[in-house]
């Protein structure tokens, strides 16, 4: 998202709370209309992150412009960020309509306008008719649409939203992501959304920024982050990844003995990630050189079932094979396989010491 | 299994029994015609009610009393608030320190802080006055109110003061609109067992009170005159003033605990 000014410049930007960082610099811009996922393990610094957009937290060092402004200082209700909590942190003691018209009754809106825009909005959520309904009266997936109301009734330029959808049944939290992604869209507006969750990153969003230690690691479209991690954190947290390490000699990597295929890389010591979809699993030792591995597990992953394997020394390997091919093959803990890949399938890790 | 509960039970009622039993004798007592508390009961009359209360003092007594126990209910409950409430916004160095001296004041025995309160009031010209009894009961009472609202703090998300300043609202409006009806329940049932603190507190009154009697104090000097059936009278209407606010405090704090 480059081309006009960013709705948001965090130029190296840094945190500590006494001897700890949580945010170590780091330079972000994001786009308007732009949904960009802040992803990463917990105590990565997203979180941190994401206050001090909202200004709940001052940052150590670096400035944070907002919309062309420097806005380090500015205190939290000065700003028209609003936030979805993880906790939703709805007020308890407010019916549905109440905690909706929240922000625009701090902002001093006439009752008569205040009300017109809190049936718009339960409205355009599905809420219609809980206008008087207590909070502890409603259910998981209610209240997010309570509070995502509450957040947008001010019609903010961009939402923050903190994990929202981290203690819904999984079928809400497709159904919620559908909910997000179309009110994104609809509105137009920049959405923040700080997740640990691969699947809801790579859902909704159009840019991933994948956070360790206080650093960012990696910022691309989901696409990119899945098939070109760009060191060994990303590809780990990512998910369904084989890393494997080897010598690269004539257009083949040397994996524990075994010559296996891999296009383009010059000779020498070289690190690679293959994705569990793009590696192929067979029953019987095929013509083509091929990795053997002891059946673990399997895992039921919808579109497939990802099986988990060992490998010579301990190696861990991953494939995603689809239902009807894994019964043909029928696994049992123990018995072997052969893992291979075509040699355009590995991606290699440009950092062989890649954790931060 | 059975057996044990059923002591259980049985202890419990006993415990009761004996809490009760001297109150529920006044109580019978003052409805009772004989001048002295002896079986089998005379006939049933409010009488040693009329008298007691046709007596200027004993109304001079409840108003002093009433007085007190609701400016020093009012004070210490803003005080309790405010001390719970910076316990659980703010995180600082000597907290577990300031959390013992905001705590201490049950914990001194009575009579030293009655001795403590009569030379401080004194040598601030305030011994004697309703003002002085005020502040001595404030001073007892605060803590149980700060016990009161921290528990309810404690119940409340972190992130809800949070929530309403990222909507918009100043931190003092915050306060106003979330961290106070947040905590109502546990406010009002602060000031009740507060004012039942204050209503019922003899020791530190008789020291500081003077001449401006509050109802414990006033009961004392009765006593010390002549045993008469009006003390359980003016005993009964203590009691039945003190249980009410406690019950209202007690339904307040678990009717909201129990969501």
């Amino acid at each position: 998202m480059t081309g006009a000014a960013p709705l948001v410049r965090f130029s190296q930007v840094r945190k500590s709370y006494g001897a700890i960082e949580a945010v170590r610099g780091i330079d972000l811009d994001i786009g308007r209309g732009e949904f960009v996922a802040i992803m990463g393990p917990s105590g990565c610094g997203k979180t941190t992150t994401l206050r001090m957009l909202a200004g709940l937290e001052i940052p150590t060092a670096g400035t944070i412009t907002i919309d062309g402004r420097v806005t380090n200082r500015l205190p939290a209700h000065e700003r028209d960020t609003p936030l979805v909590w993880q906790s939703l942190a709805l007020f308890p003691f407010l019916d549905v309509a109440q905690n909706v018209e929240f922000g625009l009754k701090m902002r001093d809106v006439p009752r008569a306008e205040r009300q017109a825009r809190v049936a718009l909005w339960l409205e355009r959520l599905g809420l219609e008719g809980f206008e008087h309904r207590p909070i502890d009266q409603l259910s998981g997936g209610q209240k997010q649409r309570v509070a995502l109301a509450r957040s947008l009734i001010t019609e903010p330029e961009m939402l923050l939203l903190d994990e929202p959808l981290s203690a819904l049944d999984a079928h809400l939290v497709v159904r919620m992501q559908g909910v997000l992604t179309r009110l994104q869209k609809e509105l137009g507006i920049t959405f923040v959304y700080v997740t640990h969750s691969q699947s809801e990153a790579f859902a909704m969003s159009d840019r991933v920024v994948i956070m360790g230690h206080g650093e960012i690691v990696q910022i691309g479209r989901p696409r990119e982050i899945f098939r070109a991690p760009r060191n060994r954190f990303v590809a780990e947290f990512v998910g369904h990844n084989n890393i494997l390490s080897g010598t690269v000699t004539q257009g083949e990597i040397d994996v524990d003995g075994v010559r296996l295929p891999l296009a383009g890389v010059s000779d020498g010591p070289a690190e690679i990630v293959v994705a569990a979809d793009r590696m192929e699993i067979y029953g019987s030792p095929p013509s083509s050189p091929a990795l053997k591995a002891a059946f673990v597990s399997e895992e039921f992953a919808g579109a497939g079932v990802i099986c988990h394997f060992e490998g010579p020394g301990d190696l861990e390997l991953r494939a995603q094979v689809p239902e009807a091919r894994l019964a043909e093959l029928s696994p049992e803990p123990g018995k072997p396989f052969w893992l291979a890949w075509a040699a355009d399938s590995p991606h290699v890790l440009t950092h062989r010491e890649g954790r931060t | 299994m059975r057996l044990p509960i059923l002591f259980f039970r049985l202890y419990l009622l006993a415990l009761f029994c004996f809490v009760f039993a001297p109150i529920v004798t006044s109580t019978v007592f003052s409805f009772n015609s004989d001048r002295f508390p002896t079986m089998p009961l005379g006939h049933f009359t409010t009488q040693w009610y009329q008298t007691a209360f046709a007596r200027p003092e004993v109304w001079e007594a409840f108003r002093n009393s009433m007085t007190v126990a609701l400016s020093a209910a009012t004070l210490s409950t803003a005080l309790g608030f405010a001390t719970a409430y910076t316990d659980f916004r703010f995180g600082f160095r000597f907290k577990p320190a300031y959390l013992a001296l905001a705590l201490l004041p049950p914990t001194i025995p009575l009579v030293i802080m009655g001795l403590a309160m009569l030379a401080w009031l004194g040598q601030l010209g305030l011994s004697g006055t309703i003002t002085g009894i005020v502040i001595a009961h404030t001073v007892m009472a605060a803590p149980f109110a700060m016990a009161i609202c921290r528990l309810r703090l404690q119940q409340m998300d972190a992130s809800l003061e949070a929530a309403a300043w990222n909507l918009g609202a100043s931190p003092w409006r915050a306060m106003r609109v979330v961290v106070v009806p947040f905590c109502l329940p546990a406010i009002i049932s602060a000031f009740c067992l507060t004012a039942a603190v204050s209503f019922d507190e003899f020791i530190v009154a008789w020291f500081v009170s003077g001449l401006n009697r509050t109802v414990p104090v006033m009961i004392l000097e009765i006593l010390q005159g002549n045993v008469d059936p009006q003390i359980n009278a003016i005993g009964t209407v203590v009691f039945i003033t003190s249980i009410t606010l406690v019950v209202a405090a007690q339904l307040l704090l678990l009717g909201r605990t129990a969501r």
